[in-house]
């Protein structure tokens, strides 16, 4: 297991890395994408079975566990919904 | 996923004939499969590598593990136990002088003494994963493993030993001997190959091959 990051910029990194690499997306779709940019439903490569897929490797990398009652809609809908999850979790 | 060297062959456990897939001739690699759906995600990748040190001089051996592939027998019947003699049993019919390992494969890696793995994986991690994916989608995913193979799973890490190489990707932060740079190929919901990741690992598994005396 790894260390937990200290740095929010570094989280941010590391969202948009797992979304490249988990969905496939191009670089610069990933690098584009703003809080608002919305994800669960609004990307065809989204789907659920790679929610699964993206939650462990965000897992994996930020070193840290996420509790299947904190996954839903509300969650997953955006890159800045998702991305305060992740930074909430990491940070803490 | 035909060409020259190309051979399937049968391997002996649990009192059972399993398949293999082998290709080439030479000194021989058992390649120990990634775990459930993780394995048809890697398919490609893992042939791409084995033709390519197939051209280096190699035998690769990748085996169905029971239960799965063109395996006879039912996934909901096996044990982790019988995994865990599976790849022993097919490292012996190999005559393997080294494993090498994808993900979940390095959980049952140990029958080798010397293991090259690739971003492997803990048990317990693969188990989250995979009660995850059936919460995801109803049916479970397709899979109906037995409580008996999962706790095994669950319980399981890869095994320590003297002679291991360990390569990861450059976006994992765990430790490795290397990092290469590439897709987590076995988290795309749509399976894809990376040549360029399969002819690193081969290289990287022919050099250390044969730095360590193993052919």
């Amino acid at each position: 297991m790894t260390a937990a990051y200290d740095d929010e910029q570094e989280v941010d990194a590391t969202l948009r890395a797992v979304l490249r690499d988990v969905l496939g997306l191009p670089q610069a779709q990933v690098a584009a994408m703003d809080e608002s940019s919305p994800l669960f439903g609004a990307l065809p490569e989204f789907d659920s079975m790679a929610v699964a897929g993206l939650l462990t490797e965000l897992e994996e990398r930020l070193g840290i566990l996420i509790e299947d009652h904190e996954v839903d809609a509300d969650m997953l809908e955006s890159f800045g919904s998702l991305l305060t999850f992740a930074r909430a979790k990491a940070l803490q | 996923m035909s060409g020259p060297g190309l051979a399937y062959v049968r391997y002996r456990t649990g009192g059972r004939d399993e398949w293999a897939m082998r290709i080439g001739e030479g000194p021989a690699l058992l390649f120990v499969p990634p775990l459930f759906e993780e394995l048809n995600r890697t398919r490609a990748l893992l042939a791409a590598t084995m033709r390519a040190l197939a051209a280096a001089g190699f035998g690769c051996w990748l085996p169905d593990l029971p239960g799965t592939g063109e395996s006879g027998r039912a996934l909901e019947d096996v044990s982790w136990q019988d995994w865990r003699e599976a790849a022993a049993a097919a490292f012996d019919s190999a005559r393997a002088v080294a494993s090498v390992a994808l993900r979940g494969g390095a959980l049952l890696d140990d029958p080798a003494p010397a293991r090259w793995r690739f971003a492997p994986a803990s048990g317990a991690s693969l188990a989250r994963d995979l009660a995850r994916a059936g919460l995801m989608t109803e049916g479970g995913g397709g899979y109906r493993p037995s409580e008996r193979l999962l706790a095994g799973m669950d319980a399981a890490e890869p095994a320590p030993g003297t002679t291991v190489r360990t390569l990861r990707l450059a976006t994992d932060r765990a430790e490795a001997d290397l990092k290469l740079e590439g897709p987590p190929l076995w988290r795309r919901a749509e399976p894809q190959n990376s040549h360029e990741l399969a002819e690193a690992m081969a290289s990287d598994i022919s050099q250390w091959a044969r730095q360590c005396g193993l052919c």
